[in-house]
């Protein structure tokens, strides 16, 4: 007997003692692979080696619906993890499905941050309509054009020091891939033309450059931004007709085309940019590649944009020394986001954004300037990553480009399908 | 006296020995049915309370555009399947049942062998053997087509090749069931219809056909409640599009309550699926049990 | 005449052959494009004939997946199902059959209605329940929807019926109750049957999708069938592990079949009815 109380009573104090010596254990939610998913992996490591106290586990889940479908189960039901990266372009759909916590200024004093290290734009983004913060930014991508400048040489697309130049309109950028597919490029252009991301961020961006919008005052496409929507969904069409772009391509095929040099453009986000170092580094690439801001093709500037951020779910029921933790996780992250903009992005942290090393970063630094014609989802439930905006991309969008709608009939079934789930 | 407490305490052993079952029928059946009709009268999302907003859920679903649509794929779907894998069925089990030994046993363990894999495991091989690019059937479609199809992306060819993706991992289920069919009737019968000079198709039409015809209903009968329930293959192969054409009603239901966080609306869908279910389910049990006594 | 029929017959029988082999073709291709390295695999000389035997697919599927993880909670959870519900199952169904006690005839009725209920209509709300019990992202999350199978009841009480009623008296004189009755009678008497069940209730408890798609939050909770569709994204596109993956997937039971073919196909005739 007084031997079991004995052990007992040792038992018990080696849990007490426990928790001094015991990390603080974080689990971590994200949707990057590949290159993107890497350096993120190598930040996680980082961080766990440099902080005893605070251990990471991370989790990647499938991108898009799938990790957005679970986050939202998940929180609903208590069993999120603690610390979230989130698009921001998500925002409304994750206010309203009240899956997103607030953060208020003492957890970012805790993170060792404050709102105005942010751009303005983005803490206006990661804000609800009272201006309480719900997730911290942490970079700003878009979609650029990566060019193969093997098949432009000695064109007038290519200046003397080797820079993409005469590209100012629609006619232009076709010109330029008539004369690719001349010199023997398969697919002059390559995108996800099977995939909702890859769809719509070309179809946005073409929007924009028309000055369009796809959701104002509640309406989808009001106006003749109808014709705008049809417009750019016919320009799709026509490269697809021309044979300019991949018929059906998936994410992974898209990037392949443009990788094993069969493809003289690629628009895709600025998150490719680490595996075309990487393959230039291994002398894998075999070509000579830069990447440009999408050029402006339709009169106005406009390249699609969204941001991560990271996020707590709502209702978790952590301990202030968690959350303490956590915050540590999401500041020491900002502070060390010059290694993220080696994914491509651009960092949200001003501190880091404006720093010498930072301007001396290649290539962010020729496309960096996008930042300010960026155009960002409109603010709307059914906008967003994994939103119904993009289901319509892959249900609607893509098979009309392959010719299986007209792209005026495709541009009014997206807009009273998407108009539908306003209600 | 004795008689009735002896009677009493049968009653209670049976309630022990059927509580197992009642309990947890009552609690993940019949309970989830009772608050699915009652959810689809809120407006509740997936996890919290809602307003009872009496029938607004049905009647949204009447001017829904894609609760028709789902509700015309889920019928396409029906006809794409259910006897086609039943007259496909019937043609394998007739020609197995006259092969002999090890080679019957061989071929019959080939047909039957994808009905025992996972659903994704028959997609992933399917999306393989259908890739766009590198799929080892589009050689094939380029030969009769002219060019590769992206059967997934194909508005006219997506669900085609969803239900033949179907057949081919449920069809071992249907010819096995006919196996056991044909097994059952007596040699007999044969014997003295040949005995008649009966030619083999007589034989099929008087005595195989009618003989099973009971075997034939329960297939037809288990397909059609299992076909209307379609949505894994759909999930994983062509997740509803193009244009919606391969919508289903069990995607609506899931896209509504978990994608969408719509608890109310995605319970008057279910609904409507149960309802149909089991009413086209028991007509046809009926009609076909019918036929069978003529 | 002997002839004409000896020549038909050699060439059904190579004829269904033939057709057999076609028809599981798409699991060769499978294999063959597992055992290829990933480059070759959308090589244009990637042939019908295997040419190389590079396991780095496989390798690649159980060390950078949770496959081993999947196996586990696919076993666990199916063993537990197939038990539970033959337990359960056999107890109704010996009620059912051999007692008298008030419902017994609504209660069998509702057993065979329960047969055409669409189980998966009650996702929504079997969510919910869930929830309220706190098991989304469990074991018991996972097993208790699938515990209702309707069919073992039914072929059960077919069989006890079928049980001379001699058998049970000399227990009875015994002193014997229901319980020994049940277990060591019924039982014994019908472990054929009670096989048969079994391989036809793991077989569908291992190949449901869409109830632990649903349920499940983690990936250290997925089972086989929701876990290879992970691997996609994990891997990117890259076919041989996929292959790879989903061939491991279905090993187990492939292999089980295989061994026991005989069995599994009698359990599917008993269960479905068309074979007493």
């Amino acid at each position: 007997m007084n031997y079991v109380k004995r052990l007992l009573a040792a038992g018990a104090m080696s849990f007490a003692a426990l928790p001094a010596f015991a990390a603080q254990n974080v689990t971590w939610w994200d949707f990057l692979s590949g290159g993107d998913g890497v350096r993120m992996k190598a930040l996680i490591q980082r961080f766990n080696e440099e902080h005893p106290d605070i251990q990471i586990n991370g989790t990647t889940l499938e991108w898009g619906v799938p990790f957005y479908t679970k986050v939202r189960t998940s929180v609903t039901v208590g069993q999120g993890p603690d610390v979230m990266t989130y698009h921001l372009s998500r925002m409304p759909l994750g206010l309203e499905e009240n899956v997103l916590d607030t953060i208020s200024d003492e957890d970012m004093a805790a993170a060792g941050l404050s709102k105005s290290d942010f751009f303005p734009a983005s803490i206006a983004a990661a804000s609800d309509e009272n201006g309480a913060l719900h997730a911290v930014p942490f970079d700003i991508h878009s979609i650029v054009l990566y060019v193969n400048k093997s098949y432009l040489k000695g064109s007038r697309f290519l200046d003397d020091k080797g820079n993409v130049t005469g590209i100012e309109s629609l006619a232009d950028f076709e010109e330029a891939m008539a004369l690719a597919k001349a010199n023997g490029s398969d697919t002059p252009l390559s995108y996800a033309t099977g995939d909702d991301g890859g769809t719509y961020r070309v179809f946005y961006t073409l929007m924009k450059q028309q000055g369009g919008e796809l959701i104002a005052d509640g309406q989808v496409l009001p106006g003749d931004n109808l014709g705008k929507a049809a417009k750019a969904i016919e320009i799709m069409t026509h490269w697809h007709e021309e044979g300019w772009q991949p018929e059906q391509a998936e994410y992974p095929a898209s990037v392949a085309l443009f990788t094993s040099g069969k493809s003289a453009f690629h628009m895709n986000g600025v998150w490719e940019v680490p595996t075309m170092i990487d393959l230039a580094a291994q002398n894998k690439l075999g070509f000579e590649w830069t990447a440009i801001q999408i050029p402006t093709l339709l009169g106005t500037t406009a390249t699609w944009a969204d941001s991560h951020a990271f996020a707590i779910p709502a209702g978790s029921k952590m301990s202030p020394e968690k959350r303490k933790a956590v915050m540590t996780v999401i500041g020491w992250m900002e502070k060390n986001s010059l290694a993220w903009a080696g994914a491509g992005h651009i960092p949200a942290y001003k501190p880091v954004a404006t720093s010498e090393s930072f301007k001396e970063m290649e290539p962010n630094a020729t496309y960096s300037s996008l930042a300010e014609t960026a155009a960002y989802d409109p603010r709307s439930v059914i906008a967003g990553v994994a939103s119904p905006v993009y289901d319509a991309s892959i249900n609607i969008i893509s098979p009309a480009m392959h010719g299986y709608m007209d792209p005026q009939q495709a541009a009014e079934q997206l807009q009273a399908e998407l108009q539908a789930k306003l209600h | 006296m004795a008689m009735i407490t002896n009677r009493r305490r049968d009653v209670a052993v049976a309630m022990s020995l059927i509580a197992p079952f009642v309990v947890t029928f009552a609690l993940v059946f019949l309970y989830p049915t009772v608050r699915m009709v009652l959810l689809s009268f809120t407006d509740a999302p997936l996890i919290g309370n809602g307003h009872w907003i009496g029938l607004e859920n049905f009647k949204r679903l009447m001017s829904d555009r894609l609760f028709f649509t789902s509700l015309k794929n889920n019928g396409y779907f029906v006809l794409l399947t259910v006897v086609p894998t039943t007259a496909l069925a019937l043609a394998i089990a007739l020609t197995i049942n006259r092969l002999k030994g090890a080679l019957q046993a061989l071929v019959l363990a080939l047909f039957f062998l994808p009905y025992i894999l996972p659903v994704s495991v028959v997609t992933e091989i399917w999306m393989w053997m259908l890739d766009f690019q590198f799929g080892i059937i589009q050689p094939l479609f380029a030969s009769l087509y002219g060019k590769s199809i992206p059967v997934f992306k194909n508005p006219y060819w997506v669900m085609p090749t969803v239900a033949a993706v179907t057949i081919w991992w449920t069809n071992g289920f249907n010819v096995l069931l006919f196996i056991a069919g044909l097994r059952n009737i007596p040699q007999d019968f044969y014997e003295a219809a040949s005995l008649d000079g009966a030619t083999r198709w007589q034989m099929f039409r008087r005595v195989t056909w009618p003989l099973l015809w009971p075997v034939t209903a329960l297939i037809l009968t288990l397909q059609l409640i299992l076909q209307l329930k379609i949505f894994d293959q759909v999930y994983l192969m062509s997740k509803g599009g193009p244009f919606n054409s391969s919508y289903v009603l069990l995607l609506m239901v899931y896209r509504e309550a978990f994608q969408l966080n719509h608890g109310g609306y995605a319970s008057a869908i279910a609904v409507v699926l149960f309802v149909v279910i089991m009413v086209v389910s028991v007509l046809q049990f009926q009609l076909l049990r019918s036929r069978g006594q003529k | 005449m002997m002839q004409i029929r000896k020549l038909e017959n050699s060439i059904l029988a190579g004829g269904s052959l033939l057709a057999a082999v076609l028809w599981t073709f798409p699991l060769y291709w499978a294999f063959i494009t597992s055992i290829r390295t990933e480059d070759r695999v959308v090589s244009d000389a990637a042939g019908l004939i295997p040419d190389e035997f590079n396991l780095t697919a496989y390798a690649s599927a159980l060390f950078n997946t949770k496959l081993l993880t999947w196996y586990w909670n696919s076993i666990a959870t199916s063993v537990i199902i197939t038990v539970v519900v033959l337990v359960s199952g056999m107890m109704c169904a010996y009620a059912i059959s051999q007692m008298r006690f008030p419902g017994r005839k609504l209660l069998y009725g509702v057993v065979l209605a329960s047969f055409m209920v669409p189980s998966q209509a009650l996702i929504v709300t079997q969510f919910i329940l869930m929830n309220d019990m706190g098991l989304i992202n469990t074991w018991a999350g996972i097993i208790l929807p699938q515990l209702i199978v309707p069919v073992v009841i039914i072929v059960y009480k077919q069989f006890f019926d079928a049980v001379p009623k001699e058998m049970r008296e000399a227990v009875v004189l015994d002193g014997g109750g229901d319980y020994t009755l049940l277990f060591r009678v019924y039982l014994p008497l019908n472990w054929g049957i009670t096989t048969a069940l079994a391989i036809i209730t793991f077989i569908m408890a291992w190949n449901q999708f869409f109830w632990p798609f649903l349920v499940v939050t983690t990936e250290n909770m997925m089972t086989i069938p929701v876990g290879i569709t992970q691997v996609n994204d994990a891997f990117g596109v890259y076919y041989a592990r996929l292959m790879a993956v989903a061939l491991l997937g279905a090993m187990p039971v492939a292999v089980f079949y295989l061994i026991f073919q005989k069995k599994v196909t009698e359990a599917v005739m008993i269960s479905s009815g068309v074979k007493g």
